[in-house]
């Protein structure tokens, strides 16, 4: 993995035992992975009673050298050599690169998820809410006499939600929710080859 | 109606008296419901049958309110005769209007219905399956997602969204409209269906 410098610094910092103790490192690397999939910008990330000790700019060169790394690892799908190796070369012990790593493969998926998701992609449909009406008359026509659906679909882009609400006939309804499986067909069959 | 229909029509009655002229008038009514009056139509007809333009306009206006009128209320055939019955038109024209009426009284319904709906109506679903497998962020990935180009109507304009949902959302949408599907079958929906006639 290639490594700017001042992350290369910070990882350093965090592999010398002088300045970051036994429990501190574990309190690090779990206030490290915290804080990018739970407590988004949180400052008391930082505030572990383990972590009083570690002199504050050096423990923010640390903690923004971790996260980088974390998530250039998660980005390139890295594996335990790998992340072993680069931790090696930055003069890692094996015992901080193990409890790295364990927490590494414990997140992995989850951040994998979470990396996934950013991005411009269309507005997403979260849900679908319907009604069912008789349309009995109105001011133009007599007798109309039809069930009608209104239908809602509940979409979110880039974390604001829009209700896109349209009416359709059974017919029309028939039609949509057939195109729809057509799709689900599809899917599955993707998915079994 | 009939009251309506009669002021209406005192300009035509002297028009109406042949049957090809009607005819010519049935067809231009039906036009102007279809893609809305034009003073050049008019004016064209006027010429061709040797009449001042306002006859030919009153003329087409009352055919075309009778047509509408008509389809609205759903008449039967008696009634209907019977409206023209008193505008005082031959037999054949009568006859004539009566065959105009019961043709295109589905379309002219169609028409009228498109007036009213002010939400937009359904018209199709595009659907694609896309599989994400890069991105700046993260290098190795496969997310099944299923891309929809969904198209509503609203009068004569017509739009369309991109969106997008994942397998699992699918599978709840597709069950949730089944059973917006199945609502209309129940013993419920079809006694009201069947009373409110």
């Amino acid at each position: 993995m290639e490594l700017s410098e001042s992350v290369q610094r910070g990882l350093q910092l965090a592999a010398e035992p002088s300045s970051v103790d036994h429990r501190g490192f574990q309190a690090l690397v779990d206030s490290c992975f915290r804080s990018l999939l739970s407590s988004q910008g949180d400052p008391a990330v930082l505030d572990e009673p383990e972590l009083k000790h570690v002199d504050r700019i050096q423990l923010k060169q640390v903690h923004s050298a971790a996260t980088t790394f974390i998530l250039e690892a998660v980005k390139q799908d890295a594996d335990k050599s790998a992340v072993s190796s680069s931790l090696e070369e930055l003069s890692f012990s094996t015992e901080r690169i193990e409890i790295f790593y364990s927490s590494y493969q414990k997140h992995k998926k989850e951040l994998e998820r979470l990396l996934a998701s950013i991005g411009r992609s269309p507005a997403r449909i979260n849900d679908v809410s319907w009604r069912l009406q008789y349309n009995t008359k109105n001011g133009q026509l007599d007798k109309v006499n039809e069930p009608s659906y209104l239908i809602s679909l509940n979409t979110e882009n880039q974390g604001t939600s829009e209700d896109i609400s349209f009416t359709c006939t059974t017919e029309q309804l028939q039609d949509l929710v057939g195109k729809l499986k057509d799709a689900a067909k599809s899917v599955e069959k993707a998915s079994q080859m | 109606l009939l009251l309506d229909l009669l002021e209406r029509h005192a300009f035509t009655e002297q028009v109406f008296c042949f049957s090809s002229v009607v005819e010519e008038f049935g067809h231009i009514a039906l036009e102007s419901l279809r893609r809305g009056s034009s003073p050049k139509i008019y004016e064209s007809a006027a010429k061709k049958l040797f009449v001042p333009m306002e006859m030919v306009q009153h003329g087409v206006e009352g055919l075309v309110f009778l047509l509408m009128e008509s389809s609205k209320h759903m008449i039967s055939e008696v009634n209907f005769l019977d409206c023209v019955l008193v505008l005082g038109f031959s037999e054949e024209v009568n006859r004539f209007l009566l065959k105009l009426y019961q043709e295109h009284q589905g379309q002219i319904r169609t028409i009228m219905k498109q007036l009213i709906c002010s939400q937009p109506t359904y018209q199709n679903l595009e659907w694609r399956l896309d599989v994400q497998l890069a991105s700046r962020l993260l290098r190795q990935q496969i997310v099944p997602t299923v891309v929809t180009r969904l198209f509503l109507t609203s009068g004569t304009d017509s739009s369309s969204r991109v969106l997008q949902t994942d397998p699992r959302t699918l599978l709840h949408i597709i069950y949730t409209l089944e059973a917006a599907l199945a609502a209309v079958k129940t013993s419920h929906t079809r006694r009201i269906l069947r009373n409110i006639k």
